[in-house]
């Protein structure tokens, strides 16, 4: 029985997909957050001085994906096969590629510029990665409403996760997109999310 | 036994770690390759309007770093546990991080801005990834040459694609990173390998 340790920064971020693996497959976790005050002084137990880094029996893994692939595959929840995780795969990919598309956002300093570029993203950027979704969706999703195979995997908590992000910037933002609101509404019901959801600290990331 | 079909442009680019781990397992594949004239007429067969796609028994794969996945996984080239996986996915998603700087570099009409934007990537961003390259090859490479557990994964074909993209830019881009040069001379002087270069086509990305 492995011993897990999860360091990130007392937000959502990066390492909340993570956070929501260990809940939806009932696991145990230690579930470190730095305040940025803190962090400094930590920075350099990290391999790569970034964080999330998931530390699995003592041995120290970074990079969010990786992490969170890593757990999926453990506890069962990373697809049924290699085809199916490849699938899952792919899904988590798409859903990265809108991502980095918002992250320049997330960080520019001019309130001004912010804004429109948020406008600019919801408007221009968002929906053609939104629509790839629904597409991938139908394509590996057996019809059901999980993206792969009928069954809950990472890749509907990631979508959930990075969705709560955006409609906090947007409540409308998929409006348009039946599909994807009932799959956030099916994750947001399994019955240990929505305690964790209930419980967890609020951020904006 | 499944039949693969590897359809991208008549280039390297984001389809190349993909040849390579099906020569490095001698494993067959239908090797489709579009001219830039020629893509448009199939955008619309492709999931996302996007290449590469891997289409396995018949059914379509996209996302280049999920295809590079499962064939690595089908043929024993990504990690021999799930842990050991997290660690070559680990270093995937850091040679990522480092190519993405890149793009932009290469995509830039104006050739002052050009200039400029291609110094600053390998005078500054790069580095600070090849060296983070360097402490993971350290830390999970047991002292050997490749990226993870002293065997070639597809972490070390990746490497040697993308790298092949900096060198043609900047040629000196790893004179200070040794570890990484004997890294890819240990990929290049595999013989399944050596043969493929020989042989495969010499395109301009």
């Amino acid at each position: 029985m492995s011993t897990y340790k999860l360091y990130y920064f007392n937000t959502r971020g990066r390492a909340e997909i993570a956070r929501l693996i260990f809940i939806a497959a009932d696991q145990k976790f230690e579930d470190i957050r730095y305040e940025h005050s803190e962090w400094s002084s930590h920075k350099n137990e990290m391999p790569l001085e970034q964080m999330p880094v998931l530390e699995v029996d003592g041995v120290k893994l970074p990079q969010s994906g990786a992490i969170a692939r890593f757990l999926a595959k453990q506890f069962h929840l990373a697809g049924k096969d290699n085809f199916e995780q490849a699938k899952v795969d792919a899904v988590v990919d798409t859903i990265a590629d809108a991502m980095t598309q918002f992250l320049p956002i997330r960080f520019e300093n001019d309130e001004t510029k912010q804004i429109e570029m948020v406008k600019n993203f919801f408007a221009n950027e968002l929906p053609k990665h939104l629509q790839n979704l629904e597409v991938l969706a139908k394509q590996f999703g057996n019809g059901g409403l999980f993206f792969i195979g009928n069954n809950l995997t990472w890749a509907d908590l990631l979508f959930y996760e990075v969705t709560e992000t955006l409609l906090g910037l947007n409540k409308n933002a998929l409006d348009n997109h039946q599909w994807l609101k009932q799959n956030r509404a099916e994750v947001e019901k399994q019955p240990r999310i929505a305690e964790y959801l209930k419980n967890r600290p609020k951020s904006q990331f | 036994m499944p039949s693969y079909k590897l359809t991208y442009f008549n280039g390297r680019g984001r389809a190349e770690v993909s040849r390579l781990i099906f020569a490095v397992a001698g494993e067959k594949f239908e090797d489709v390759r579009y001219e830039m004239d020629q893509w448009p007429a199939h955008k619309a067969e492709m999931p996302l309007g996007q290449i590469p796609v891997l289409e396995v028994d018949g059914v379509k794969l996209p996302q280049s770093a999920a295809i590079a996945r499962f064939l690595a996984k089908q043929f024993h080239l990504a990690g021999k546990d799930n842990f050991e996986q997290a660690k070559v996915d680990a270093v995937v998603d850091t040679i990522d991080d480092s190519f993405k700087g890149f793009v932009p570099t290469r995509f830039e009409k104006d050739e002052a801005k050009k200039e400029e934007l291609t110094k600053k990537y390998f005078g500054e961003e790069l580095p600070k990834h090849l060296q983070n390259l360097e402490t993971l090859g350290k830390l999970y490479g047991n002292g050997g040459h490749f990226f993870v557990g002293n065997q070639l994964t597809w972490a070390d074909l990746l490497f040697y694609t993308f790298a092949q993209a900096w060198i043609g830019v900047e040629a000196d881009c790893l004179n200070n990173f040794s570890w990484l040069k004997k890294n890819r001379a240990e990929v290049e002087k595999q013989p399944k390998i050596a043969e493929y270069l020989k042989n495969r086509p010499q395109t301009q990305f």
